[in-house]
């Protein structure tokens, strides 16, 4: 057996560590790579920077758990920003199974702003429907969710004052780890009741998502982890993200290195058996 | 630290690592994590489902403020669960005509307006400008409304749309625009593949930050200790599956 077949059969478990070590060691001992904003993040963060003191903002929670490390960051950051610019917060979620998690990231980062739920914000939960929620929210919002995540009837809630549809909304975010999400948000939302769209989504559905963002139909993309390291750059405000990019960039250069080996072995295999006559397996 | 922080911690450390055991080889540690989080997950759907749907969406509002017009989803709804009676089977499809019927009124118009005509007024975009009175273009790649990147755009979506026409042969003139197409189609395949391999690393890279985060005296050094009793775990099944796999002795 020669070298290159040697490598191509190589334990697929040794690439696993690799790939771990990779991750592990940037995270034990930070480099601290500069991190590039990208004109998508920067279009959310401009759209919030230029909202004056009391607008609306929505922010859509559209994931579980499984997408918790690219997703919550970026959660943690627009909170953090729209808290600062003292915004009322309205919190919601269209993925059941992220109910629980999307109350716990709005309240942690509203404690930590000194925002007091009923007043400066609200989590209204979650509610069956996708985008059957997003049109009864167009028309009446306190219809959609009568109460809200613990059960405070919404009319009463002062956050919520003068809000009674999305056309009162300024400014959406929807966070999304797929259907229903910022696609959702645009078709039954902001393509009928005229509110500002932006979004936040992880790596595998930004590519899909970058023709909304051209033709303009969303102002802003933060896409993945690494969108969510550009918004914690933005607001001055180094988190989970940033720490992750060192990470990040270490395990995409050992990823290039392996299929560049991999390429390399591959040529020189189909070279020998060439010679012999074989066809490589 | 408050307790049911510390055994969240303990609990989600332990998850993980089993989680991991996979990556070395299907085992039983892996498939008790796999289980419960099945578990789990079906039952926090349940129980919020239960909560939101029934109590908060249609008993309160009827039973408190009297509002029993929901009675008529309520009955739609209902005749869903008709399909467990298989006399009264039929009853559904009634539910099911409501909800095709509504979701394709709702979806259709919205769908063709958002896709596909927003998306054809995007590409079709000048090839050139006019700037005070005389036509210019830009070449600017980087910048998304540059004339360039008009150009490419319109070659790409030309190119491909060739490539999947397939009433015609795919020869002269044709080819080299079918073959151009597969290569923008490579390019926008690599691009979604780079996207989720960072996905798939970030994922990586979350679970080992919380990893991390428990290895702290604060959490009792979480991560160590279940690091060790996972691998102990998994080296004792190795053993004991070793055992099992050596071919009978001849007799």
């Amino acid at each position: 057996m020669t070298f290159a077949e040697r490598m191509l059969k190589i334990d697929r478990r040794i690439i696993f560590l690799v790939i771990g070590l990779c991750t592990l060691i940037p995270l034990l001992y930070p480099v601290g790579l500069a991190i590039k904003i990208s004109p998508e993040v920067h279009g959310v963060y401009d759209y919030i920077e230029s909202l004056p003191e009391g607008s609306v903002f929505l922010l859509s929670l559209d994931f579980d758990p499984a997408s918790k490390p690219e997703l919550y960051p970026q959660a943690v950051s627009l909170l953090r920003h729209a808290f600062k610019k003292n915004l009322r917060v309205i919190g919601m979620t269209l993925w059941l199974p992220g109910t629980g998690m999307a109350n716990e990231v709005i309240t942690r980062v509203a404690d930590e702003a000194g925002k007091v739920s009923g007043k400066d914000y609200v989590f209204l939960g979650w509610s069956p429907g996708g985008g059957s929620v997003i049109i009864n929210m167009g028309q009446d919002l306190y219809k959609a969710f009568p109460t809200d995540y613990n059960n405070q009837p919404t009319k009463d809630l002062m956050v919520l004052k003068d809000v009674k549809t999305l056309r009162d909304v300024a400014y959406v975010v929807s966070l999304a780890a797929g259907t229903s999400g910022i696609e959702t948000w645009y078709v039954f939302g902001k393509d009928k009741y005229k509110f500002e769209l932006g979004g936040g989504c992880t790596g595998v559905i930004a590519p899909g998502l970058y023709p909304l963002l051209r033709s303009g139909q969303i102002n802003g993309l933060i896409g993945g982890l690494r969108g969510a390291a550009e918004y914690e750059v933005l607001i001055d405000q180094k988190g989970r993200a940033v720490a992750g990019m060192d990470a990040q960039s270490a395990t995409h250069l050992a990823i290039i290195v392996l299929v560049i080996l991999c390429n390399i072995f591959y040529f020189m295999l189909r070279k020998s058996q060439g010679r012999t006559g074989q066809q490589p397996g | 630290m408050p307790f049911e922080i510390l055994l969240g911690a303990w609990v989600a450390t332990g998850l993980t690592l089993f989680i991991f055991t996979f990556l070395y080889q299907d085992n039983p540690l892996f498939k008790l994590a796999e289980h419960l989080y099945v578990g789990v997950s079906v039952g926090y759907a349940i129980v919020k489902t239960y909560d939101t749907v029934l109590i908060r969406l249609i008993y309160e509002p009827m039973v408190k403020q009297g509002d029993w017009s929901l009675l008529i989803p309520l009955g739609i709804g209902t005749l869903m669960l008709a399909r467990y009676v298989p006399k009264a089977a039929w009853l559904s499809r009634i539910a099911f005509a409501f909800i095709v019927g509504v979701g394709s009124g709702l979806a259709i118009p919205r769908v063709i307006s958002s896709y596909i005509l927003k998306q054809v007024e995007d590409t079709v975009r000048p090839l050139a400008s006019i700037v005070q009175g005389s036509p210019s273009f830009t070449y600017d790649l980087l910048n998304p409304a540059s004339n360039l990147n008009a150009v490419v755009l319109l070659v790409g979506v030309v190119s491909v749309l060739f490539y999947f026409f397939f009433s015609i042969e795919h020869k002269g003139p044709v080819k080299v625009a079918a073959h151009t197409g597969i290569l923008f189609l490579m390019v926008a395949f690599g691009a979604a593949f780079g996207y989720t391999v960072m996905a798939r690393m970030s994922l990586l890279i979350g679970r080992l930050t919380d990893l991390i985060e428990y290895a702290e005296p604060r959490y009792g050094l979480a991560s160590l200790w279940l690091l060790a009793v996972t691998v102990t775990l998994l080296a004792a099944w190795s053993l004991t599956q070793r055992g099992k796999a050596a071919p009978p002795a001849d007799g």
